[in-house]
């Protein structure tokens, strides 16, 4: 007689005792690479994180507009100004020397892109991310003029559990955060901000909220907020990828005809 | 040129200044912070002082008639209470961003009018260099 044993359980990560070890860490990976003050890019799914010296220097993502779009987009640096090269941290050193932008206009607008791109890079992942060890500069080569300001890591995933909770708030459906998005007619529609009807304007059916935050030369957080105030409100929804169900052929059977016509009857009685 | 944290050590300068921050009013993120917070955490005074500019930026009750989209119509917020004041200074910018300086002083040796219109230079200064 053969004697079948139940298989063991597969291991499970136990996720309370990750929390435990590193409070609101969302990647282990990262949290390791500051803890050793490692130099490099992280790759992850939605955005990649250049480090220097365990800390955060420069953050991309495609769903998130660069430091060239929200700078050209409305004008602030002329589109020919702007030092065309891939690598924006180099780009923004250039600009800080070049004396080009205000060094406060510059500092501001490149954190809250460098936390508007982190914010997608540390989204949850379906793949590890990769580190590649190189030699990512602080801000570029040293010089005259003092380097941007890097951000700790710990800094970048407490603002990303922030902003998390933050949409949640305001409206827990996330589905509007990278649908193609649709609007909505309510019956009694709410007064809309002009910063929100500046994004409302421009949901087409075909644009997504990274699309119209591009667009408008904003980060893509900030059109997340007012996209979900407006899925709040009822203004717009995200459009459903499966078509909706055909319509009912007309009816042409006689039964079915004659049914309907004492349902009809019954009921005006 | 100044910076974010020179605009901030320099709104600490004035008389009565215990804590300043630069504060984006989309996210409630602190993009700058210097001196004490009000709570002790500066990360949680930005957000909830994010949350008061928010309001004063979007709703129709607080805008010019000559509406217009670009910046909020509103310059600043004065909230006062018994012991300190805090000034909020929206900061104009060229680009598309929600940012407010936040300054908090002392009742007793901030000087109110002198902090309204050194921190509107300030917040214009930071910005256009």
């Amino acid at each position: 007689m053969t004697v079948v044993d139940i298989p063991p359980p597969l291991p499970v990560r136990d996720r309370t005792a990750l929390h435990e070890r590193a409070p609101g860490a969302l990647s282990p990976m990262l949290t390791r690479l500051a803890e050793e003050r490692a130099t490099g890019v992280l790759v992850r799914e939605h955005g990649t994180l250049h480090l220097a010296e365990g800390r955060v220097v420069h953050a991309e993502s495609p769903l998130a507009p660069g430091l060239d779009v929200l700078l050209t987009a409305r004008g602030t640096l002329d589109a020919a100004a702007w030092p065309w090269t891939d690598d924006i941290p180099a780009a923004t050193h250039r600009l800080l020397v070049a004396g080009l932008l205000p060094r406060g206009a510059l500092e501001l607008c490149r954190l809250g892109a460098l936390y508007d791109a982190g914010y997608f890079a540390l989204a949850p992942s379906s793949t590890p991310g990769r580190f590649r060890y190189g030699t990512t500069a602080a801000a570029g080569p040293p010089g005259a003029v003092r380097p941007l300001r890097a951000v700790p890591v710990t800094a970048l995933e407490r603002e990303t559990l922030r902003r998390r909770e933050l949409l949640h708030r305001i409206w827990p459906d996330p589905s509007a955060d990278g649908a193609p998005l649709i609007r909505a007619d309510p019956v009694a529609p709410p007064p809309v901000t002009p910063r929100q009807r500046a994004v409302l304007d421009r949901v087409d059916g075909v644009r997504t909220a990274p699309q119209i935050a591009r667009e408008l030369g904003r980060p893509a957080f900030h059109t997340l907020v007012d996209v979900r105030r407006l899925a709040a409100a009822g203004l717009l929804v995200p459009r459903n990828t499966v078509p909706p169900p055909p319509p009912l052929p007309p009816v042409t059977d006689p039964d079915i005809a004659l049914l309907k016509r004492l349902r009809d009857a019954l009921e005006a009685l | 040129m100044p910076g974010i944290d020179e605009c901030l050590l320099e709104a600490m300068r004035l008389p009565g200044a215990r804590g300043a921050a630069l504060v984006d009013w989309t996210s409630g993120l602190a993009l700058g912070t210097v001196g004490e917070a009000p709570g002790g955490d500066h990360e949680t005074t930005a957000a909830e002082a994010a949350e008061l500019a928010r309001l004063a930026a979007e709703h129709g009750a607080f805008s010019t008639a000559d509406d217009t989209e670009v910046t909020p119509p509103v310059e600043d917020l004065i909230v006062s209470n018994r012991d300190s004041y805090h000034l909020l200074r929206f900061v104009v910018t060229s680009f598309d961003a929600t940012v407010f300086l936040h300054l908090w002083l002392a009742r007793e040796d901030g000087n109110l009018a002198l902090a309204r219109i050194r921190l509107g230079e300030m917040a214009e200064r930071l910005v256009l260099g």
